[in-house]
Order: C-alpha cells, then sequence, then structure tokens
C-alpha cells in the first residue's frame, strides 16, 4: 500500500515537473527572444557609432530602394496582417539568423509574424507536417522555405484549397511537381544565382588590366546554385577579349577537393590570375592551396560572405565574397506578403540585390545584416 | 478495482497526460480543439502509427528491430525506382510490400538461425539496407510519380485520409490478432518464456519469422505513405523511425523484454507524442522541446511500471 502510494505520488509530481516544463519553456523563451532582437540593432549601432557616418546604414538603404524597385509598389502600413513563416531549421545557423530577422522586420512593419520550423535540416516529413498545422491558423499569408523541391507540395495545394497565398522564399518548390499536383505559389522571392557569378566575374575583370587566365571551381554537379553561379561567370569570362577561363572543375562544396584542385590548376596553369569558387569554404580551401604552393598572385573569389571569408578578405588572402542583406530579405517577403494579402499578384519572380564585398569596400561592412 | 488499476497504471497515466495536455492546449490555442487541427494530427501521425504497432508485436516477441526504419527507405526506393520503370501503381506497391516483408524475415531467420543477439544483427541489416538506399539513388531523392501514387498518401475517403483509415484498421485488427488468436498467444508467449512455448511443441522459429514479417509489412505500408506523401522517395527517409515505434510501444506499457503487450498503450502513446508535436507547433514553440518531453514521459512511464512489477514480485513472495 506504501509502495503504491508512493507510485501515484511519484506520478504526480512528476506530471507537476512536467507542467512547470511546459510552462516554463514558453515564460523563459519569450525574454530570450526579446533579448536577441534588442540585443543585435543595439551592436550595430555601436558600430555606426565608431565609424564614420553613412558606411553600412548607406548601402542598406540603397540596397532597400532597389529591393522596393523589384517589389513595384509599397504596402499599405500594417493592419496587423498575420504571416505565418516556415523554415528549414534554426539548427542552420543561417535560418536562425533569418529568423530573427523575420521577427525584427515584422515589428517594425506593424504586422504579427509566426515562425515555424521542421526539427532538422533533413526533416522533410516534419516539415510539411508543421505547413499542414498552419493552414488552420487564419494566416493572411504563408511564407515557406522548403527543405528540398518536392516535400511542401501537398501542404502548398492544401493553403491554395483555403485561399492563403503562398510565397516561396529562397530555395525553389519544384514547379513541375506542384503543377502535376494541382497547385500553385502566388509569389517567389529568391536570389539570382547567375547575378552572383557574373558580378564576381566583372570584379575580377576590372581588375586584370592586361588580361590573362581565370579559373572557376565548381559546386555540387546539377545543384541550382552552382550550375547558376558557374554560368554567370563563364559568360562574362567567355564575353570578354583577353580572358581566358583554362579551368571549370566541380569541386562539390567538398574543401578537400576544392584544394586539390586549386593544386592542380595552377601547376597545370602557373599564369591563372584569378579563381572564382562557388562557395565560401571552397574559396577558403584554394587559399591554403596558394599559400601552401607560396603564391601570393592570385584573388580568390568566394560566395555567402563568412565569418570566415570576412576575415580573409579583411588580412588580404580573398579578393571578395558575394552576399545579400538578409534585413532586406526578411522585410521585402514580409512586404510581399502584405502586399498578397491586400490583393496584388505577382506574376514574376523578385529578385534579391546583391552586394560584393571586396578588399576596397569592407570597411563600410562593419555591422552587416 | 485496485486489480485493474494496477495492471492498467502505464495506460491511466498515459490517458491523464492526455487529458492533461489537451486541456493546457485548449488553453493556450484557440486553433487545438479545430476539426481541421485533429484531422491533421491523425494524419501526420497515421504513418507513425502504423509501424508503432508492428514495432509492439516485436517487441512483445522479445527482441527490437532496429532495421525498421531502413526498411522504410528502402521499400520507398524500390516502388519509386519500379514506378519509374514503368510498373503500375498496384504493381509498384504490391512489389514494396513484398520486399517489405522480405527483409522483415530477413531479420527473423537471422535471429533465429543464428542466435546473435537481435541488436548487433538488425543494426547490420538497418546499415546495409541504408546503404543500398544510397547507392540506388546515389544520395538523392527520386521524385515525381503521378497523380494515382500521390492519392495513396493524400488521397481522402469520407474525409478521412487514406494513411489514417489503415491506421486506424490496423488497430482494429490488432486487439483480436494479439490477445484472441493463437498467433498473438505465441508471439507474446515467445518473449515471456522461449523454452516453454517450444516443449509445447510450437515451432518458435516459424512464430520469430511470421512477426518480423510483419512489422517489415508494416513498414513498407509507413512506405508507401511518406513517398506518396512527399512525392519523393529519399534514402534518408525513415532516419530514427525504428526508434520513435520502440519508445512509443514501450512508452505504451509493452516490455521491453518481451512476454507483454498493450495495442492500446501504444496508440495512446503516438497519439500523445503527435498532440505534443501538434501543441508546440500551434505555438510556435521550437522543436527542440519534444526531445526533453519525450524522454521525459517515457521514463515516468516505465518508472511506474517498474513500480508496478516490482510491488506484484512481492506480493507473490
Amino acid at each position: 500500500m506504501k509502495k503504491r502510494m508512493l507510485a501515484i505520488l511519484l506520478a504526480v509530481s512528476c506530471m507537476g515537473l512536467l507542467m512547470a516544463g511546459c510552462g516554463g519553456n514558453q515564460e523563459e523563451q519569450e525574454p530570450e527572444k526579446k533579448e536577441e532582437v534588442q540585443a543585435e540593432p543595439e551592436e550595430s549601432e555601436e558600430n555606426h557609432e565608431a565609424e564614420a557616418a553613412g558606411g553600412v546604414d548607406a548601402i542598406l538603404a540603397d540596397i532597400e530602394k532597389q529591393m522596393n524597385d523589384a517589389l513595384g509598389e509599397l504596402p499599405e502600413s500594417g493592419k496587423g496582417e498575420r504571416i505565418g513563416i516556415l523554415i528549414s531549421s534554426t539548427a542552420n545557423e543561417f535560418w536562425g539568423t533569418m529568423k530573427t530577422r523575420y521577427e525584427e522586420a515584422g515589428k517594425e512593419l506593424g504586422i504579427e509574424v509566426e515562425v515555424f520550423e521542421a526539427s532538422a535540416e533533413d526533416d522533410t516529413a516534419g516539415q510539411l507536417d508543421s505547413l499542414q498545422t498552419m493552414i488552420p491558423m487564419d494566416f493572411d499569408a504563408i511564407i515557406v522555405s522548403p527543405i528540398d523541391g518536392t516535400n511542401l507540395i501537398p501542404g502548398i495545394v492544401a493553403a491554395n484549397e483555403a485561399g492563403i497565398p503562398v510565397i516561396n522564399l529562397g530555395p525553389g518548390v519544384d514547379a513541375d511537381a506542384l503543377k502535376d499536383a494541382g497547385g500553385h505559389l502566388d509569389g517567389k522571392i529568391t536570389v539570382n544565382f547567375e547575378e552572383q557569378g557574373s558580378t564576381v566575374a566583372n570584379d575580377m575583370i576590372s581588375r586584370m588590366k592586361d588580361g590573362g587566365q581565370v579559373a572557376i571551381l565548381s559546386g555540387l554537379e546539377g545543384a541550382g546554385q552552382s550550375v547558376g553561379r558557374t554560368n554567370g561567370a563563364k559568360n562574362v569570362f567567355e564575353e570578354t577579349d583577353g580572358i581566358e577561363l583554362v579551368a571549370t572543375q566541380a569541386c562539390d562544396w567538398d574543401t578537400e577537393k576544392a584544394f586539390e584542385a586549386t593544386k592542380d590548376i595552377l601547376t597545370a596553369n602557373p599564369e591563372v590570375k584569378g579563381i572564382f569558387a562557388c562557395n565560401d569554404n571552397m574559396a577558403l580551401a584554394a587559399v591554403r592551396a596558394l599559400q601552401e604552393m607560396e603564391n601570393k598572385d592570385v584573388m580568390i573569389y568566394g560566395v555567402d560572405y563568412t565569418s570566415d571569408a570576412k576575415a580573409a578578405i579583411e588580412e588580404g588572402t580573398m579578393m571578395g565574397s558575394m552576399t545579400y542583406s538578409s534585413t532586406v530579405y526578411t522585410k521585402a517577403a514580409e512586404e510581399m506578403a502584405m502586399l498578397l494579402a491586400q490583393g496584388k499578384t505577382f506574376e514574376e519572380p523578385v529578385y534579391l540585390p546583391l552586394t560584393l564585398v571586396n578588399q576596397d569596400n569592407i570597411a563600410e561592412f562593419d555591422g552587416w545584416r | 478495482m485496485r486489480k485493474w488499476f494496477s495492471k492498467y497504471s502505464q495506460q491511466i497515466f498515459l490517458l491523464a497526460v492526455m487529458i492533461l495536455i489537451c486541456i493546457i492546449l485548449t488553453a493556450e490555442s484557440k486553433y487545438f480543439l479545430t476539426w481541421k487541427n485533429i484531422k491533421n494530427i491523425l494524419e501526420a501521425n497515421s504513418y507513425r502509427m502504423i509501424l508503432a504497432v508492428g514495432m509492439t508485436f516485436v517487441i512483445a516477441s522479445g527482441v527490437m528491430d532496429l532495421s525498421a526504419g531502413a526498411v522504410v527507405s528502402m521499400c520507398g526506393v524500390i516502388m519509386a525506382v519500379s514506378l519509374h520503370a514503368g510498373f503500375s501503381v498496384p504493381a509498384a506497391v504490391a512489389l514494396g510490400i513484398c520486399s517489405g516483408a522480405a527483409m522483415g524475415a530477413l531479420n527473423g531467420i537471422l535471429i533465429h538461425y543464428t542466435g546473435i543477439n537481435f541488436f548487433i544483427l538488425t543494426l547490420a541489416v538497418s546499415g546495409m539496407l541504408r546503404g543500398i538506399s544510397l547507392m540506388v539513388t546515389d544520395g538523392k531523392p527520386i521524385t515525381r510519380f503521378g497523380q494515382e501514387f500521390i492519392f495513396l498518401g493524400i488521397g481522402r475517403i469520407g474525409g478521412l485520409q487514406l494513411s489514417v483509415i489503415l491506421a486506424i484498421l490496423l488497430v482494429f485488427v490488432s486487439f483480436p490478432l494479439m490477445f484472441h488468436m493463437k498467433w498473438g498467444n505465441y508471439v507474446t508467449a515467445l518473449g515471456g518464456n522461449k523454452d516453454a512455448l517450444e516443449k509445447s511443441g510450437i515451432h518458435v522459429g516459424r512464430i520469430r519469422i511470421s512477426v518480423h514479417v510483419f512489422l517489415g509489412a508494416t513498414a513498407a505500408v509507413t512506405a508507401v505513405i511518406i513517398t506518396a506523401r512527399l512525392n519523393s522517395a529519399e534514402p534518408n527517409a525513415g532516419m530514427n523511425m525504428e526508434l520513435d515505434a520502440i519508445t512509443a510501444a514501450v512508452m505504451g506499457g509493452t516490455a521491453i523484454t518481451g512476454g507483454r503487450a498493450s495495442i492500446g498503450g501504444t496508440v495512446l502513446a503516438v497519439l500523445i507524442l503527435g498532440v505534443i508535436r501538434n501543441g508546440l507547433t500551434l505555438m510556435s514553440v521550437s522543436s527542440d522541446y519534444q526531445q526533453w518531453i519525450t524522454g521525459f514521459l517515457l521514463l515516468v512511464s516505465v518508472l511506474i511500471s517498474e513500480i508496478r512489477v516490482r510491488k506484484t514480485g512481492a506480493l507473490m513472495k
């Protein structure tokens, strides 16, 4: 009897704990979020004070203007629209930042924003479950960034049926498969990968007065980002007199492969003056390969502007990296959602303005967000 | 009454937790107690339910199958490849389910005839199957199978998704199968006292293999649902799904050592985990908490069972 009492007591106290756990989670999380939201602008404000006026704010304002031009018009001021946003997973630092930016932008625009996610970056079924859960929640619009091209399609179809506009941000939904399933997207906002490649190629050429040899380190063969960036750069190189593209090597985003490929390319073509790597990790591998070969005459460019790339550009081992503003990106997506909720339609995808950070302008990018 | 309470203490605990969570969620979110949301919960958990019921039988027989998730991925890939090769939908599904059953049979045969620990055997099979999935697909998803196949994942009959109907049917069939038919009795006997079963002249190997064939088939049905729903067969599909199924079965009161099973407990556990997942999403709370809550509930549920077993042991002395 005593033991039974003990068992019940244990069960009850455990459930109490459970409740406390659940309640605590929320309470703890709320202030945490707020802190995050507040902390970052403060940080950048400090940076501004340290710097001369203009700098990063002027760049951001300029980008925002370009973005607004791309959107066509601005939404009427927020009337408390509710936007549901589905990202892949905050386990990836990138999406963690995007979540914070979404929440900041929502505040600025005067709308209600709720961010949902999957439990992991490869949890395709879990992400679909989240989308299905969002549909009865009466959102005025939903913004989705799918884990792969097809996993969210049944949810998008369900949103279509419920009359909720759907925007696709970033990684694309497979258009043919969506059509097969009888669904459609109401808006698309993404990065133009070809432009990332061509911008780098143009900057590289401008630094090669007498022309010369260049090379490209591609990512995963067939991956959209890799194909777009490679083609964008290739077209510019091929159209420019005096520039010879001597190698385009697929390195599958793999730093080891990029390291080996750089050495091979330089061994075969010692005169190469510039290398464009389709992401920063591969660019940094190329930097290490050049250091090993004691070659300081090759300009290296990457994409993503990671913190390591930033350091490399500052110390002069990398020439530049492509980036974009996550602040402008998320704000534009939410403005697009508001426009859709207010009855506007978008036929064409909206492309995000891109920015090249290089050794000349990096000082202005302190506090970039 | 006291006996009854003692016998079902674990399930009563789960039911109490379920009611408690539902009350909290109803108060916290106006969307929780709507038919649409309840339908979502059922749809999102139908395939988990199917696999967990299959796993309940295997655990009742005294072993666990760590390859179930890999079987899900392998069956998905087999169906995807055969659909792309021009098989009709019924033929591809039949092939998928037969393959699942065959992979289950392989596990059962290995466990029965080698006598090596099931943990190692099914882990090895899991690695091999996952490896084949990766080799066949080159690590990339195979997508797009046409409307007829997609219907199996998202199609509705009488307002309910096919997967939900399948899960409900399976649960209803499982009760008599487990508790009122010879086969079910042999399965629990196999987990409870294998020697006695052997001595009574039953071909233990047949029972062992058939229970794994059953799990293999439920894994294949799971594969049909998720492949059709996502319109994509992925080599990484079903990752950790076997652990979720084991968690649900054990949380529900099926003894990890075999010999005792609770289908009702498994159903409750799957629904509780599903409701928690749904509730966290509704309140847009990070899914990180899901892990903690799952672990905690599992621990408490097993503790309650342990206390009961010790008590009955003491009474018997």
